[in-house]
């Protein structure tokens, strides 16, 4: 079974990379990309801020095509106009303007210029691919199918975004009466909803298919063992599981659900996870919370502190795609937030498979969180973009490979046969 | 193999298992045949009963699967008993990871070459070989550029590269019009016609010579059919299974010049052309592999400028 969802995961992305016939031509210098975010970035300054995690994942990309190179601690160093590209126009928040740096040592980038929007909604920007007035820009993954089916090319990367429960420290109050007090506080009821959830239907209905299920805190193309992290949907003895654990906690009020109030995903997974819960016999409420805007990194904890809610969900994207380093990342921010207290079990620095498996058996067996699915970067193409590679965790936009075919002759500008209109 | 055996051996007393091995790897079917049947010899080794899949010894026997898989970076053969989702059983979920480089890649379809040159440095005078190299300290990206009689080490500056040491190469022969040097990384060493130089600790420190060995670093030049009769290089990593290299023209150092991608196979050894070459704005006067990339160096002098440029000429192999 697993096998056959690689395969048909493979033909997937290669159906969503698919090249117009003549992609073997030699790359041609020239033209602009036209490129939109969703972010407003103030400063293009990496010693300036950003307002949110989204204006500074934004911000990342484009000072990675301004700089050269970063420092040992990862920030962007040296003098802006040192990278590919070299800023020519800049209005804060609504657009920039980047020329191609004719000396940059590892050679010109292909276009001559990229053209940044800023703040351009979601709608807005599949609306502007489909209407090939953009020519490279973020979609959401529940949206990538519609992308498709609109004409516009997709590019997905390898499923590298968590989207997961937490139990928010010290908000255990629903699962503060659980009879089994060998259990820590939050397991009975973790272990309830995880056997409650549908994974499957999540990336089957509000996903669209574009995404997997999740079982474990590393994907299995990263860590080759989230197999041993089964995730398929409940069985009826799953359900009745959930129901004699939901028992035994008894809690005098429903749990809390949070989401993020601006992540139209979150919503709808939310909600769906009130539905799981409620065929097993549990009550959970959702509710909305103020947070990040959607699409953004996400690691909340404190906001569910704010508003009072006994578990919320999370987006954590893989800061790597090497197994150890990536579940470094997400155990620090396990062990500061839904395990905040805990004493973290030894990891070494050169940690084995064995050891990254062992690992995530101990945090997953605390039920504090709970994996759901994972979902991949996807991108929106014009067709005249050619030498585009979805990058992989902790990579950026290779905007200075790419070229732009302009004999490609784009759907508005293909003449209609006569009499056609 | 052996560890995982002695892994399953260590974790259960001898008794009678039943294998069965799934495969979610990229692993082909003769390779998980073979790895299938090396862990049943290793647990027949340490006593294990297999019996026939049909057989009435079958049924009682504890069921063992072998899943193989894949991470990013290596493959891993997982041993555990069916159906422990929750990691509670007694007999712990057993693995061990194996290099890629063990199973050479499944034979791909209709692949073909491609070649991608990305220009680095460019200078008036004539240089004989350059690298790309991160200091093992600051971790900085440093430029070696290899001269007749010195090595210099540039370090990034603004848009491009400044020179920030010279080191000179001890005169070992009477200077050639038509030096050659080559840089090794891997090695650590500079090779010249009759003499070589290491560093100390490395290149980006201070440069000794001594002659080398008679016909040490000599390699006959083998006729392939196919191949033309000009200068070029193998290149790290395979194509459909042949081996990749890189073949200027044969025109002299007058004319412009390309880049010609070649497929090198064993039996009968011989050489096609694969992919589309590129053109160069000069002849090419080096060509030598990058290490552990399927890439090739080259210094093209420029006939428009006359500079000497450098090149780091990349071989793709795709769809």
């Amino acid at each position: 079974m697993l096998r056959r969802l690689a395969v048909i995961s493979a033909l997937a992305a290669v159906a969503f990379a698919a090249l117009p016939a003549r992609s073997a031509r030699r790359p041609r210098h020239g033209g602009t990309l036209r490129v939109e975010i969703g972010a407003s970035v103030a400063s293009l300054d990496p010693d300036v801020e950003a307002a949110t995690a989204e204006e500074a994942a934004a911000k990342w990309q484009i000072d990675s095509l301004i700089f050269d190179h970063r420092d040992a601690d990862g920030e962007f160093a040296g003098a802006a106009g040192s990278g590919p590209f070299r800023v020519t126009a800049f209005e804060a928040g609504k657009r920039a303007v980047l020329a191609a740096n004719e000396e940059f040592r590892e050679g010109r980038p292909f276009v001559d210029a990229v053209e940044i929007a800023m703040g351009r909604g979601a709608h807005e920007r599949l609306v502007d691919l489909e209407l090939n007035k953009t020519d490279f820009a973020q979609i959401l993954p529940q949206d990538a199918r519609r992308a498709a089916e609109l004409g516009v090319r997709v590019s997905a990367s390898q499923p590298d975004e968590l989207l997961a429960l937490v139990f928010v420290s010290g908000n255990a109050a629903a699962t503060s009466s659980a009879r089994t007090t060998s259990q820590a506080p939050g397991h009975a009821a973790g272990q309830a909803l995880s056997l409650a959830i549908d994974r499957v239907a999540i990336v089957n209905f509000i996903l669209q298919k574009t995404g997997e299920a999740a079982g474990g805190l590393l994907p299995q193309w990263s860590s080759g063992t989230a197999f041993l992290f089964p995730a398929a949907a409940p069985s009826p003895a799953d359900l009745e599981h959930a129901k004699e654990l939901w028992k035994q906690i008894a809690p005098s009020a429903a749990l809390v659900l949070g989401y993020d109030s601006a992540d139209p995903l979150e919503q709808s997974v939310a909600e769906r996870i009130v539905v799981n819960a409620k065929e097993a016999g549990m009550s959970v409420r959702a509710q909305a919370m103020p947070g990040a805007s959607a699409g953004a990194d996400k690691s909340r904890g404190a906001a569910g502190q704010a508003t009072h809610v006994d578990v919320e969900l999370v987006r954590w994207r893989m800061t790597s795609p090497l197994p150890g380093v990536a579940l470094k990342d997400f155990l620090a921010r396990i062990f500061l937030g839904p395990l905040v207290g805990v004493e973290a079990g030894a990891f070494p620095e050169a940690a084995s498979p064995e050891d990254i498996y062992k690992q995530q058996r101990a945090v997953l067996n605390t039920y504090r969180v709970v994996p759901l699915v994972w979902l991949p970067q996807v991108y929106g193409l014009n067709a005249r973009v050619r030498d585009w590679k979805a990058p992989g965790p902790g990579g950026n936009w290779p905007l200075a490979d790419v070229w732009l075919d302009t004999e490609t002759p784009t759907p508005a500008q293909t003449p209609l046969p006569t009499g056609v209109r | 193999m052996a560890k995982l055996g002695d892994e399953v051996a260590a974790a259960m007393s001898p008794t009678a298992v039943a294998l069965s091995v799934e495969n979610i790897s990229s692993l082909d079917a003769s390779d998980v045949a073979a790895i299938g049947a090396a862990l049943r010899e290793q647990l027949q080794h340490h006593s294990f009963a297999l019996p026939a899949a049909n057989s009435t010894a079958a049924q009682s026997a504890v069921p063992l699967q072998l899943t193989l898989s894949e991470s990013a970076s290596e493959y891993l053969w997982v041993v555990q008993i069916p159906g422990d989702s929750a990691g509670t059983n007694s007999v712990p979920v057993m693995m061990v990871s194996v290099s890629k480089s063990n199973f050479p890649e499944a034979e791909p379809g209709e692949q073909s070459l491609s070649l991608e040159k990305r220009f680095v440095w460019k200078h008036s005078e004539r240089f004989l070989d350059f690298a790309l190299l991160k200091d093992s300290s600051s971790g900085q990206s440093l430029l070696l550029i290899l001269e007749a009689r010195r090595l210099e080490i540039y370090e990034p500056s603004g848009a491009g590269w400044q020179l920030s040491r010279s080191t000179p190469i001890p005169p070992m022969a009477a200077l050639s019009r038509d030096s050659e040097g080559r840089i090794s990384l891997k090695e650590g060493k500079i090779w010249f016609k009759g003499f070589e130089c290491v560093g100390d600790p490395d290149l980006t420190g201070v440069v000794q010579c001594k002659i080398s060995p008679p016909n040490h670093n000599i390699v006959e030049r083998m006729t392939i059919p196919g191949l033309p009769n000009s200068l070029g290089t193998l290149v790290y990593g395979e194509c459909r299974g042949e081996t990749i290299s890189v073949y200027t023209g044969e025109g002299d150092w007058t004319q412009t010049d390309f880049l010609q991608g070649y497929l090198i196979s064993l039996g009968p050894i011989s050489a096609v052309a694969v992919g589309d070459a590129i053109q160069v704005r000069g002849p090419v006067i080096s060509l030598q592999p990058e290490r552990d990339t399927s890439a090739v160096r080259a210094i093209i002098r420029n006939l428009k400028t006359e500079e000497y440029e450098a090149y780091i000429v990349t071989a793709t192999c795709g769809n």
